[in-house]
């Protein structure tokens, strides 16, 4: 049963290297999952087209949790224009966690945050 | 207790996944060889579609149909098969309910009041007549156990409420409500009473005519029988002066272009073709019941109820929601556990082939009184034994230490 989820995703989710929340974001943004109710806080420092820094807060449960560290993970210091090509497959590629359907939208509730809080930013 | 190991061997289910543990009957429930053999029989040699033809094949279809109806109707003790009107479930049946009642019937200064446990399907069809006819819908409070105190009842019900929308039994709480006290003070105020019947029709004999409700839905798939068949009985007087809720075939006595007879109720009330297979596979589903025993499948899940809530209390960090004893609880038990989210728990328990619901189970409001989270559901039926529920929290124990 201990190869549920592995060893080093088990510690990003007791101790996520991007949880807390930046104290004057360039962009901030709420999302929730329809499918559990979970509450997504997004905060984005973004300088020059360049995302500085993100940070991700929340009741969120393993699956999610591991979607967002490994996406902020990924975006932080990127320019806007990469983020946005990251899509739903490139994010599960990097997680590589064995998901069932219904939990797919756990593992890109971040991603779908990033993508509306880009959006919004460029208008 | 049951021989549950023999009424497992009446479902094909447990034959073809012989390591699944399936708690989650309030969702639906399994179904016996004899109800999917009736489905296959009906299409088999008897499909023909009702009402229409002259032919024998026609005319047996129609004769079953009505037969169905007959049935469904003593089983829960209506006064006349009129008063059952088939839908495609409780779902439907509440939306029937609300468009061909509520809608004509509600005026601005009117109040319809409903419960803090509501299903979705009995709270979106009531809130969105309210909103169309101006109506006032407001919520009853109910105490940590699922009930709903005197002084809740007496500050909201008056002469302005037109409608009493309520839950026979909470599909979070578990909780069985009184509704023959509630139609009794819904009645003294002039209201009608609609109760959801969901939860509570696969484990309790009902008996509309003594519970003396002017609605009463429920599905039939959560009691043995196949999906996409559910009855909405309505109290004949009440039903009499109903409108059609749709229109189109089946429905009618004769059709000009300038002028429509409709058809008697319960067929006025039937529009397009039913799910003929559905009502008498749900008949079948009864009969299957019926040769158990409800107040036997009763007992037997108080002990499931007494077993699992004693194995919960023993559990660290296990919050129940929702406090009702066995006896008064239908058969499932709704928790959370400090720290750890419902899906993850649910995740490592699926892989032990535990199948349990986790989330709002469609009671977000609920779960917002309650101020909680997404809560993992335990519910149990005449198949599920001791042993599925010891392992239930053995892997409980394990799933917290793992996460923790």
């Amino acid at each position: 049963m201990d190869d549920l989820y592995r060893s080093e995703l088990m510690e990003i989710y007791k101790d996520p290297t991007h949880k807390g929340d930046l104290a004057s974001p360039s962009i901030s943004l709420e999302k929730q999952n329809a499918f559990c109710g979970d509450r997504l806080h997004l905060t984005l420092k973004i300088k020059n087209n360049i995302i500085e820094d993100a940070k991700f807060n929340g009741e969120m449960c393993f699956v999610s949790i591991i979607g967002a560290d490994f996406l902020l993970e990924e975006i932080i210091g990127k320019t806007i224009e990469q983020a946005k090509k990251i899509d739903q497959a490139k994010l599960l590629e990097l997680i590589d966690l064995n998901l069932s359907t219904s939990r797919i939208a756990c593992a890109t509730l971040t991603l779908k945050a990033l993508q509306e809080a880009l959006a919004k930013y460029a208008k | 207790m049951l021989d549950t190991l023999k009424i497992k061997a009446d479902f094909p289910i447990f034959k073809n996944h012989s390591d699944l543990i399936y708690l989650d009957n309030a969702a639906t429930s399994q179904k016996p060889q004899s109800v999917i053999d009736r489905i296959t029989k009906f299409y088999s040699s008897e499909n023909a579609n009702v009402h229409r033809g002259v032919y024998p094949l026609s005319e047996q279809a129609s004769e079953a149909y009505d037969l169905a109806r007959k049935k469904v109707a003593d089983f829960i003790n209506a006064k006349s098969a009129k008063e059952i009107i088939f839908t495609k479930g409780t779902t439907d049946s509440l939306n029937l309910a609300a468009a061909s009642y509520g809608l004509d019937n509600l005026k601005p200064d009117d109040e319809v009041l409903m419960s803090d446990f509501e299903h979705h399907s009995n709270f979106l069809p009531w809130k969105n007549v309210c909103e169309k006819t101006g109506a006032t819908l407001k919520i009853l409070n109910s105490d940590d156990d699922g009930s709903i105190n005197q002084k809740e009842w007496q500050s909201k019900l008056n002469k302005k409420t037109k409608i009493v929308a309520i839950a026979h039994a909470s599909n979070v709480l578990g909780t069985i409500n009184d509704i023959k006290e509630i139609s009794a003070i819904v009645h003294e105020v002039g209201a009608v009473l609609v109760v959801d019947g969901a939860q509570a029709i696969p484990h309790l004999q009902i008996n509309v005519q003594d519970l003396d409700c002017d609605f009463y839905a429920f599905s039939g798939h959560k009691m043995l029988a196949p999906m996409g068949i559910g009855v909405l009985y309505v109290k004949e007087e009440i039903l009499s002066k109903m409108f059609p809720y749709q229109l189109g075939g089946g429905m009618i006595e004769s059709v000009s272009l300038d002028e429509v007879v409709y058809a008697e109720y319960p067929e006025k009330f039937e529009a397009g073709t039913p799910n003929v297979a559905g009502a008498i596979a749900l008949v079948s589903a009864i009969d299957y019941l019926s040769k158990i025993g409800l107040s036997e499948i009763r007992s037997h899940e108080i002990e499931l109820s007494e077993y699992l809530l004693d194995g919960l209390a023993k559990i660290k960090k296990v919050k129940l929601l929702g406090s009702a004893a066995p006896s008064q609880r239908t058969g499932l038990v709704s928790f959370s556990v400090e720290g750890i989210h419902a899906h993850d728990l649910s995740d490592y328990l699926a892989k032990q082939g535990l199948a349990l619901r986790a989330g709002f189970h469609c009671a977000q409001p609920l779960h917002q009184s309650r101020n909680c989270g997404a809560t993992l559901r335990a519910s149990y039926y005449l198949y599920n034994s001791e042993k599925d529920l010891e392992v239930l929290l053995n892997n409980l124990e394990k799933a917290i230490s793992y996460y923790g």
